[in-house]
């Protein structure tokens, strides 16, 4: 595995406002996103930056180990691009919970607005997140992330527990 | 189709942002909504495409443009919970726009009209704009997956039409269980009537003391003769019960097997099972519930409250008074407390199946050392179960003496206002003691009522599952004119096919290649390059969505399906075994074979000596996917079974990947056997396997990269004989270890 350390590899925009990771002694590599390998535990470490080869596959340039390390806008170029791998509504209420036909109706309050969901109450719908959140997929894969079940108020907290117990 | 602009439709507010960009509304011919701005902020985009331009535009202005003459390709790129709309200029994506997943199937189309735009083809705008298949056209709710049938719109009464007509074979029996049932409820009220007079005639009044014998006798007849009603009602619930789940439960098995292998993609193998096993078992639930549960509790409520009003409406009204607390209360009480029972459940099984799999890699803890380690992940999951239980046993222990108090205090109610009506002498004592006797039986079955709707919902959805498996046609029909196969030549070819699993990723793009009648053809490549999935077209597992694939020159579509897959032997990496002695196994493809032809099946596949090895040679028992034999011998057991078939095209899938090396001579020995005279297609994962092939294709992502014999395709070096080349050293490590 290839480590890209702060110093010796360069990231910078370029082309079409491009992410390029010049790395020295191999290539200039264009168009590069950022995915964590940690998502969860890791928000600034063990992210792998790849990008598309000539025939249009996928590609490993390496992996950043500790994000932190690296110039502050370097940190922000990357930051940008794992932005656009991941996203999700960061519920921070759960206002109503309904139960119909196999489904759940949610009305939330999460920190990009107010917003309604059904999903599946099944529980291969509903992911861990790290020790104390979920992620909950709706019917159309949209993800909702509670970070942090305990940081719910009671009453919210007590609803989401009665249904979401997995 | 004419193009025609989409302007009429385009909402208004984005008025300012197309003008801003000198986009008139006639202009627009594809249009769709983003809801993420590009750096998943919350958004309102519209995405247009013109004959010349695709933009995103905000109500304000412009996001991104890009000129369709620049643009190479179109693609939707989806990341972690949102995706992409891209555009391919100077052989780089560029980010058009951005949406979460609810909208991604619409950009999914928008790509295809795009390609369409980009190529001078006619658009289909109204396409983009169509229901997401996940929701209900017509009350927008969504459904379990895109073929399911709407649980809110589906109509109960037309379910439950559907399974009384389910009981006609049975009417008989369910008439017999009817009249029982009526005579049942009706002898239960006589016991309270008994008791006025005994109380009236014989205690108080001692009019007629004589009669004391006589109405404990009838008191005793009538209990013997409900005891012997209900029993009777209960066998025979039973018997119809069982019989209608057996019937039902043979019909949807034989439905699965009628249905397409896709219907196995979009449909976990779990979710079958259960519709199998537990679903159909509320047909059961569903007669037994009928006759002992919701009809019984309903005459008995009608036959009470008659009796009560009978002997004094007045008294009778107060029997009434706790009725909606008691109608309240378990409403809630359920609603509150169904949760804590699905919680209880999943906890019990999360402990089986962590006990199944803890206990089957037992060897794996020790040889790690981690027993402490997995105490404590039981000590969880045992927790977890004992809290789950404790939550629904707290839920119950308040709720029944809840209940109790309430069924309670409607005897205190008679009690109070019957005495005075007694003291008055408005009613003899004996009408008092009847009149407790019949509030006794009266809440009970009320309280069960309250229930019962959410018990009938239940088991609309359940029975709504099993019509559903059999009101499914199988994806992939004969056409009308399909014609029989009776005998195949051998020759196979593949004429510019594409194919994917979702239509919108194609796993094969563009093949083509022909195999001549008696050749053997070598696939290789990469783990999900697409080598299984050309098997899966030449089996007509699939149909393709482009090209044609023939047998014999003839599409292989004009062919009867059955008739197609009769010629066609296949040769798995994980052997299909049944439960069956070897013999059956052997015979499977041929039932009618002859003990000399399944030996000799067995001999040509280095099968024979391991099973004459065996106590019960070729009649010994095999437990399920052939436990008990080693991977080679259910392998070479399997090469018998498909030599025994003698299929003019074999395939072979990766027969050889999961045995040792001494086991694979003793396998390639039988298939060099196997493949002789017969049109072979060979995945091989062991490239040596593939040494002896007339032609060898090389698959790459889903497109053939290179093809050509061994010896042609090693002196080209390619990707082919880089492949050799790890293979070599790898086997060069495996012989120094």
């Amino acid at each position: 595995m290839q480590i890209l350390r702060p110093g010796e590899v360069k990231i910078f925009r370029g082309t079409f406002n491009m992410l390029h990771v010049a790395v020295p002694g191999d290539e200039l590599y264009r168009g590069v996103f950022a995915v964590r390998a940690f998502p969860v535990k890791e928000g600034m470490k063990y992210i792998s930056l790849f990008c598309h080869d000539d025939e249009d596959k996928v590609r490993e340039i390496g992996m950043i180990e500790d994000l932190s390390q690296f110039p502050p806008e370097e940190q922000r170029l990357v930051l940008d691009t794992l932005a656009k791998h991941y996203f999700a509504f960061e519920v921070v209420r759960i206002l109503s919970i309904k139960r119909l036909y196999g489904f759940l109706f949610f009305e939330v309050e999460t920190e990009q607005g107010p917003r309604s969901f059904t999903m599946r109450w099944e529980h291969t719908r509903t992911l861990d997140f790290g020790d104390r959140g979920k992620v909950l997929l709706d019917v159309f894969e949209d993800r909702y992330i509670i970070r942090d079940i305990s940081t719910l108020p009671p009453r919210d907290r007590e609803l989401f527990t009665r249904y979401i117990f997995w | 189709m004419e193009e025609r602009p989409a302007c009429e439709t385009v909402p208004s507010r984005f008025s300012i942002g197309l003008d801003a960009l000198g986009i008139r509304k006639e202009d627009v011919l594809l249009w769709l909504t983003a809801d993420l701005d590009l750096s998943g902020n919350p958004a309102d985009i519209l995405v247009v495409a013109t004959s010349t331009r695709l933009v995103s535009v905000t109500t304000d202005g412009e996001q991104v443009g890009i000129e369709l003459v620049r643009a190479e390709s179109f693609r939707v790129r989806s990341t972690v919970g949102s995706a992409f709309l891209q555009a391919r200029v100077d052989g780089w994506y560029v980010d058009v726009a951005r949406f979460t997943n609810s909208r991604r199937h619409q950009f999914v189309k928008m790509v295809a009209q795009l390609d369409n735009l980009k190529a001078g083809r006619p658009v289909q705008a109204d396409a983009l704009h169509q229901p997401h298949p996940l929701v209900c056209p017509v009350c927008g709710m969504a459904r379990i997956s895109e073929t399911a049938s709407c649980r809110r719109c589906m109509k109960q009464g037309a379910v439950l039409f559907r399974v009384l007509g389910l009981l006609r074979p049975h009417l008989p029996w369910v008439v017999a269980i009817l009249v029982l049932m009526v005579s049942g409820v009706g002898l239960s009220l006589v016991p309270p009537y008994l008791t006025k007079i005994l109380v009236d005639e014989v205690l108080t009044s001692r009019r007629h003391t004589d009669w004391l014998i006589l109405v404990v006798a009838a008191l005793a007849g009538a209990e013997l003769g409900r005891a012997t009603l209900n029993m009777t009602v209960g066998r025979l619930s039973e018997l119809v019960g069982t019989r209608i789940t057996f019937d039902i439960r043979t019909r949807v098995f034989a439905k699965l097997q009628e249905l397409s292998v896709d219907y196995y993609d979009r449909n976990p193998i779990g979710t079958l099972m259960t519709r199998v096993s537990s679903n159909v078992e509320a047909f059961h639930g569903f007669v037994t519930q009928a006759g002992q549960g919701f009809l019984v509790n309903v005459l008995l409520i009608l036959g009470i409250g008659v009796m009560l009003f009978h002997i004094q409406p007045v008294l009778a009204c107060y029997v009434m008074i706790p009725i909606p607390f008691v109608v309240f209360a378990t409403t809630f009480f359920w609603r509150r407390v169904y949760p804590y029972y699905a919680r209880l459940w999943d906890s019990e099984s999360k402990l089986h199946s962590y006990l199944s799999s803890v206990l089957s890699g037992i060897r794996l803890v020790r040889a790690f050392a981690q027993e402490d380690r997995e105490i404590e992940r039981f000590g969880a999951m045992a927790r977890y179960l004992r809290d789950s239980h404790r939550r629904v046993g707290l839920s119950v222990g308040t709720f029944n003496p809840m209940m109790a108090f309430l069924f309670g205090l409607g005897g205190l109610i008679v009690w109070f206002a019957g005495g005075r009506h007694v003291l008055a002498d408005r009613i003899t004592l004996g009408q008092l003691m009847a009149f407790l006797g019949y509030i006794g039986m009266f809440y009970g079955p009320l309280s069960s009522l309250t229930l019962f709707s959410n018990w009938f919902t239940n088991f609309v959805t359940a029975a709504y599952r099993i019509f559903e498996i059999l009101d499914t046609e199988p994806s992939l029909m004969d056409i009308p004119s399909a014609r029989p196969l009776p005998s195949v030549k051998g020759a196979v070819s593949f004429e510019r096919v594409t194919f994917g699993y979702d239509q919108y990723y194609p796993v094969l793009k563009d093949v083509s290649f022909s195999v001549e009648p008696g050749q053997m053809l070598g696939i290789v490549g990469k783990s999900g390059s697409g080598k299984t999935t050309i098997v899966n077209l030449i089996c007509r597992f699939y149909d393709v969505q482009s090209g044609v694939i023939t047998i014999d020159g003839v599409d292989i579509r004009q062919f009867r399906v059955h008739d197609l897959r009769r010629h066609i032997g296949l040769v798995l990496q994980e052997p299909f075994l049944f439960r069956g002695t070897v013999a059956e196994n052997i015979a499977y493809g041929k039932p009618d074979a002859t003990y000399r032809q399944i030996i000799n099946a067995a001999k040509a596949a280095n099968a024979h000596e391991f099973i004459m090895r065996m106590p019960g040679a070729y009649d010994t028992m095999l437990g399920e996917q052939g436990a008990g034999l080693s991977g080679g011998e259910r392998q070479r057991l399997s090469i018998a079974r498909a030599l025994l078939c003698d299929p003019p095209v074999l395939i072979l899938d990766e027969a050889t990947s999961s045995v040792d090396t001494e086991t694979e001579e003793a396998i390639q020995e039988a298939l060099s056997v196997l493949c002789r005279d017969r049109t072979t297609v060979v995945i091989a994962h062991r490239l040596s396997t593939l040494r002896n092939a007339d032609m060898i294709l090389v698959v790459d992502d889903g497109r053939i990269v290179e093809r050509g014999s061994h010896t042609s395709l090693m002196e080209a070096r390619g990707l082919y004989w880089r492949l050799i080349m790890t293979q070599t050293r790898l086997t060069a490590i495996d012989a120094l270890s």
